[in-house]
């Protein structure tokens, strides 16, 4: 064996070689009978400026205090003590190399040939194994990584640390700025960090709540009477941390001691000339006393405590007299600053703060040993905001963080307050059901126990939760490491469950006091507590960086509400498929049946663009969660305002009842504040869409919705290309569309503006239409800006999802043009009484229109054709300059890019994605289908005719006559009813009148009433497209 | 979406296989691309972002310490590319803009098509045998109006930026963005624009640069497009317009626009 370990030692550095060499002396001391890995970990460990133990600091994902260090060290002894010691081993001898040993031995060795290329061909003696490759063949064996896991490291992460430092060819990561450190590089290398802090903590735990914890924790620190001096331990977070308490303190912001404290920032001062620290310390001094003397307070700011043992670090290098006086400097100074706590630090009116990193604060421990004590201070580790262990447990295949992160999360209950946090609400016993802001409350609450209950438990000393349990009890228990008792933390735990539960419901029970309507089922999807997205978080990080998070969100409220089910995503989302219809042409069937139809157009695309990113995640019940809550929905609103509108809209505009009702439910939801909440703060104004083709249909829409709001007449204002001047207000002649919108919302605050053709309206309209939605707030072409205060805006847009589109056909399009010729001349109708005709023709067009369940070949045609042609003849004329390679040629046409443009967007292009995401609701008007219109106008009239008239008589009503009415009744602004009543009802009642001579006569079967076209035309009522009266032409009278 | 995308405002529009990505300059946002983007879309997909303490990003996400160098906004430029997935863009810089979309490039040559520089400048303080148009002394003046009273300053700078009367919408346009800004923040942006000195990296500028220019530019001389044209790396090619202002594309863009225009579309020949 000895033969075999000089043998060893031979392949060795000298420095790995020593270390071996140490390894073997502790074995040997400890009595055990074999040298193993741990052995050489242990010593390895050893070392306070260890390589290995700097790699370890670094790695930790958590923090990187000495504590966590020190808590490696002990499980090494632990596991030490452990081990058999030898039984009948010789004295003098070494104990042997394990195999284990053995075997990283030649890994290392293996590695180590590896590395070095060029080598290759050498013997193997002449490569020698550095300490470097040693560590990691070390740490690759499994004793030793289940002892760092004990102590909450991760070896797969260490050994990651130390590859990334050997190799260190410069990579893309060190040569920029953005130190990745050993954060997860799942996010882009170029992103600006505050982004990644922000973007990885979710929203659920921002940095900035994080932070604020922190700020509250130093300040607890500062008012304490004994180690109240704080130093902020961390790598580069605590600057940050520090500057927001001084600014706070500055700002008088803090009550109690705090207050009327001033801050002497010392680190400029020192970091000039060594040797005159001490009698500026002594400056200070005076300063102080001045100071206090007046009834104030002083922190001095010490700022990074580096320059205290930076000497040190230059050891040897530098002429050792020289340096040697520098340390004597350095040790008055602390020694001075010291005295100056002493004198005046008893008063309670005097604090010191500072910032170290790990490795800075360890030396000021070895080269100031008493330092700690005279300065009163107390080392507050400052996380590192990386991604929270517990936050991802399946990071997947980034190599440093999964492992990190798996070995650690068996005590990611332990490690910060935030996993914690998370755990809980994994816990559907103790799910929190709060608005964002009580959450916010809550869990400010939660945070002042957690504090409480840490400072209490770990006494001073080590008020940290991230140190693993077992080492709270070790401190607890004067270090005795091998009686380890879990049972007080046990209790600990219990009593601090039960807090934090009681927490959770008196906030629980305050919001629902506090904030009825957020526990409604009926509620915007978008105000969502911030844990469903920490859970969503847990579901896959990537989602959150990849898509916005509504759907999911959705989803996740929803479930919450409606299924009760447990709030982990993942698991709910299989129960919840097998509740809905999984197949499409369910849905489709779904999107057709039901008043609210469009909504769900917008998530489906927007699926597609989810599943297009992602590939697995499916938002299937997504619909089936909508239709949920569309089905819920009018029961929680305000019902009688709801009911009031619908009934007005029907009136109106009966042959769109589910346009109506979906109006009707948006504009009551908006109303109650459950609208779509865009930007910040709430609004009052409502955007909704109204697609499909039918003009008339989305006008009185407008209008009546208008009547029953606001009382008035709506403003319109066309943004395409077609101009209805008559209608437009006489004032906006001459504006640009923006003005036009500008002057309407300014004018009338509170009114409904139709918005036309948004589909045809160009860019910088469509943008400032956005912008408005989302800010609440509509910039002109000044730039100025106008509140939107209560206006509804309604957009309208000749799109029709492909769903409906067989439903459109060309023949619409034609009926309505010939209702409007056939209804706008001029004319009157008359009763008349004659014979029966027979076999009557009816008009062919009416005809067609008798079968409109069916599909019709589907040709482009009609309206939208012939704007295709048009668009078509723009592009040509466009495309041909364009292919000119000539640049005077190009020039020319440069001058007429708005006129392409306009001619380019075809009218029945779908609405962008954005429009339709970012309006309260789109409303699909479907095509209309003449015949139920017809149908009813005639079963309207003749029941009117047969009340009044009874059945003696029957009515007759010519096609042409029944086109009139049609037409009318679709086109103007008088309703069906309210027609019939005061026209169609005078007239039925003036031709009984003068019937009854005639009756023997007439009950003639083959005598008939007429209602026909009046040929003989009277003057018309102007303004509306019904006749006002009814001429009464019965021969006789 | 992403928080890189909600962060820096990004709007993408329009649609074709080319991608231009327009990136404004110091104390604009994107609504200085208003007068060119609908030329665009037809034909392009058109990519506008904010940079990061334009009055229209949360000044939370300034950090101080990223945006001490162009190099900051660079990286935000890939990170925005890399976010959007863009294999390649012509990329329209304005003034500093040019300069931070130069130095993207040079890290990440593979992403730009081209460069469209207008109104950019590599330094503007003199220097020997360099005509910048300010001296030390200029700008610290500018500095010191900038600390005092930032409202007084953004009406006194726009109108000279701009080349216009104070009535004139581009001006109004341009103070209200540039108002915007918080004041620590244009502070810091203005400083670490006009003290930058980007000569050295031009002839590691390997992409091709289109550089567009005003005849009469408060911030960057005319000559400067010449210096650009000798030192970049690559090809690189120099028009002049017959306008005024450092915002030509917002001050005159009947003039500016075709010309914007015809360098997207056109290469340099050969």
């Amino acid at each position: 064996m000895r033969a075999g370990l000089s043998t060893i030692q031979q392949t060795l550095t000298p420095e790995a070689a020593s270390v071996l060499n140490h390894s073997i002396a502790e074995a040997s001391r400890r009595n055990h009978g074999q040298t193993t890995p741990l052995h050489v970990a242990a010593t390895l460990l050893s070392s306070p400026s260890g390589y290995l133990r700097q790699a370890c600091i670094k790695s930790h994902p958590n923090s990187s205090h000495p504590l966590q260090c020190r808590a490696l060290e002990l499980c090494f002894s632990v596991a030490l003590e452990r081990l058999p010691t030898a039984q009948n081993t010789s004295p003098g001898l070494d104990p042997p190399i394990s195999n284990a040993l053995m075997a990283a031995l030649k890994r290392a060795q293996a590695h180590q040939r590896r590395g070095c290329p060029e080598q290759q061909q050498q013997p193997l003696l002449a490569v020698k194994v550095e300490l470097e490759q040693l560590i990691i063949s070390i740490l690759d064996d499994p004793s030793v990584s289940r002892v760092m896991r004990e102590a909450s490291f991760s070896s797969p992460a260490v050994k990651a640390t130390i590859e990334q430092s050997l190799n260190s060819a410069p990579s893309v990561t060190n040569s920029s700025p953005i130190n990745l450190g050993f954060r997860p590089a799942n996010r882009s290398l170029y992103m600006n960090p505050r982004l990644q802090q922000q973007q990885q903590s979710g929203c659920g735990m921002q940095s900035g709540q994080q932070r604020s914890d922190e700020v509250k924790r130093v300040i607890e620190i500062l008012a304490r009477t004994k180690k109240r001096n704080p130093v902020l331990v961390g790598e580069s977070e605590p600057e940050m941390v520090v500057k927001e308490i001084l600014t706070k303190i500055e700002k008088n912001e803090l009550d109690g001691l705090l207050k009327n404290v001033e801050v002497i920032h010392l680190e400029k001062e020192l970091t000039c000339d060594k040797s005159e620290i001490v009698s500026r310390l002594k400056d200070l001094g005076a300063l102080i006393e001045s100071k206090i003397g007046n009834n104030g307070g002083v922190v001095v700011d010490l700022g990074d405590l580096k320059w205290l043992v930076e000497q040190q670090l230059s050891f040897g290098a530098a002429n050792s007299g020289a340096v040697q006086q520098q340390q004597q400097v350095v040790l008055e100074a602390v020694a001075e600053m010291g005295r100056l706590l002493a004198r005046f630090g008893g008063g309670g009116r005097l604090w010191l703060i500072g910032t170290a990193t790990c490795e800075t604060y360890l030396r000021c421990q070895i080269y100031h040993s008493s330092m700690e004590n005279d300065w009163d201070l107390q080392a507050v580790p400052i996380a590192a905001k990386a991604p929270l262990p517990g936050m991802f447990p399946r990071l997947g295949s980034n190599g440093i963080l999964s492992s990190s992160v798996e070995s650690l999360s068996p005590l990611k209950g332990f490690s910060t307050a935030a996993p914690r946090r998370i755990s809980e609400n994994l816990d559907p016993a103790r799910r929190m059901t709060c608005c964002p802001q009580c959450m916010q409350n809550y869990e400010q609450e939660l945070a002042k126990l957690a504090a409480e209950r840490s400072s209490s438990e770990v006494k001073s000393e080590a008020a940290r939760p991230p140190l693993p349990q077992w080492l709270h009890n070790a401190k607890a228990q004067d270090g005795d490491v091998k009686t380890v008792d879990q049972i007080p933390n046990k209790d600990h735990d219990l009593f601090w469950k039960q807090k934090s539960q009681e927490l959770q419901k008196k906030w629980n029970e305050t919001c629902l006091h506090l904030h009825p309507n957020f526990h409604q089922p009926s509620i915007g999807p978008e105000r969502i507590v911030p844990s469903p997205i920490s859970l969503t978080g847990l579901y896959n990080p990537n989602l959150l960086a990849r898509q916005p998070f509504q759907p999911k969100l959705q989803l996740n409220r929803n479930l919450r509400d409606a299924l009760q089910l447990n709030p982990s995503l993942v698991s709910s989302q299989p129960s919840e498929r097998a509740a809905s219809p999984p197949d499409s042409p369910v849905r489709t069937e779904l999107v057709l049946g039901r008043p609210k139809v469009i909504e769900s157009m917008p998530e489906k695309t927007h699926k597609d663009h989810v599943r297009d990113f992602l590939g697995c995640i499916s938002s299937e019940p997504q619909n089936n969660v909508r239709e949920l809550q569309s089905d819920k929905l009018p029961k929680t609103l305000d019902v009688d305002s709801f009911k009031r509108l619908l009934k007005g809209l029907m009136e109106k505009v009966w042959w769109q009842q589910d346009a109506a009702s979906a109006v009707a439910t948006t504009i009551t939801q908006c109303k109650l504040g459950n609208g779509k909440r865009r930007g910040a703060g709430s609004k009052g104004d409502i955007w909704l869409l109204f697609t499909g083709p039918d003009i008339v249909g989305k006008k009185k829409m407008a209008s009546a919705l208008s009547e029953l709001v606001s009382g008035a007449n709506p403003i319109m204002i066309s943004l395409g290309s077609r101009r209805d001047d008559g209608e437009s207000n006489i004032s906006f002649r001459g504006k640009t569309v923006l003005d036009k919108i500008g002057e309407a919302v300014r004018r009338n605050p509170s009114s409904v503006i139709l918005l036309e053709d948004i589909d045809e309206a160009d860019l910088l309209v469509r943008g400032s239409i956005k912008r408005a939605m989302e800010r609440g707030r509509f910039a002109d072409s000044h730039g100025r800006e106008i509140s939107l205060g209560n206006v509804i805006f309604i957009l309208t847009a000749n799109w029709l999802p492909d769903s409906l589109k067989f439903l459109s056909s060309g023949a619409t399009t034609l009926d309505e043009k010939k209702l409007t010729s056939l209804a706008t001349g001029g004319w009157q109708l008359k009763l008349t009484l004659s014979g029966k005709t027979a076999n009557k023709r009816r008009a062919s067009w009416l005809f067609d229109v008798e079968r409109p369940t069916k599909p019709r070949k589907e040709t482009g045609s009609g309206l939208s054709f012939d704007l295709n042609k048009i668009a078509d003849v723009g592009e040509d004329k466009a495309d041909g300059s364009h292919n000119s390679s000539d640049l005077t040629v190009d020039h020319e046409e440069e001058h007429a890019p708005n006129n392409r443009l306009l001619l380019s967007s075809p009218s029945t292009s779908p609405p962008s994605q954005e429009l339709l995401n970012s309006v309260d609701n789109a409303i699909v008007f479907k095509p209309v289908d003449f015949s139920p219109i017809r149908r009813d106008v005639t079963n309207a009239i003749t029941k009117k005719f047969s009340t009044i008239i009874g059945d003696v008589l029957s009515l007759e009503i010519p096609d042409e006559a029944l086109e009139k009415i049609v037409g009318g009744v679709w086109l103007g602004r008088t309703g069906l009813e309210e027609w019939t009543e005061k026209v169609l009802v005078p007239s039925l009642h003036q031709l009984k009148l003068g019937l009854p001579t005639n009756a023997s006569v007439t009950t003639d079967e083959s005598t008939v009433v007429r209602l026909e076209p009046d040929d003989n035309t009277g003057c018309r009522s102007h303004g509306d497209f019904l006749p006002s009266s009814i001429r009464v032409a019965i021969d006789g009278l | 979406m992403g928080i890189v995308e909600a962060a820096h405002n990004i709007t993408v529009m329009g649609s074709g296989e080319q991608v231009i990505v327009l990136a404004h300059g110091f104390g604009t946002d994107q609504s200085v691309w208003k007068h060119l983007v609908p030329h665009l879309v037809a034909d392009y997909r058109v990519v506008m972002y904010d940079n990061m303490g334009a009055g229209t990003t949360n000044p939370e996400y300034f950090d101080f310490d990223r945006y001490s160098t162009l190099e900051g906004y660079a990286y935000d430029l890939l990170a925005i590319i890399e976010e959007l997935q863009i294999e390649s863009c012509i990329y329209v810089g304005h003034s500093v803009s040019a300069m931070i979309g130069a130095i993207a490039s040079i890290s990440r040559p593979d992403l730009f098509s081209k460069i469209v520089m207008i109104s950019g400048s590599p330094r503007y303080l003199n220097d020997v045998d360099y005509y910048g148009g300010f001296e030390q002394e200029d700008l610290d003046e500018l500095f010191n109006a900038m600390r005092s009273n930032y409202k007084a300053w953004c009406s006194g700078f726009a109108p000279l930026a701009v080349g216009g009367d104070m009535e004139s919408v581009a001006v109004q346009e341009f103070s209200r963005t540039l108002f915007n800004m918080r004041p620590d923040i244009a502070l810091s942006v203005a400083q670490i624009i006009f003290q930058s000195d980007m000569r050295h990296v031009l002839r590691l500028v390997t992409v091709p640069c289109h550089i567009i220019q005003s005849m009469k530019d408060l911030a960057v001389p005319v000559v400067i497009s010449e210096y650009l044209h000798q030192h970049l790396g690559g090809d690189s090619i120099v028009e002049v317009m017959q306008s005024d202002g450092h915002l030509p594309q917002l001050s005159s863009p009947d003039n500016v626009i075709p010309v914007v225009l015809r360098h997207i579309r056109h290469n340099i020949a050969q």
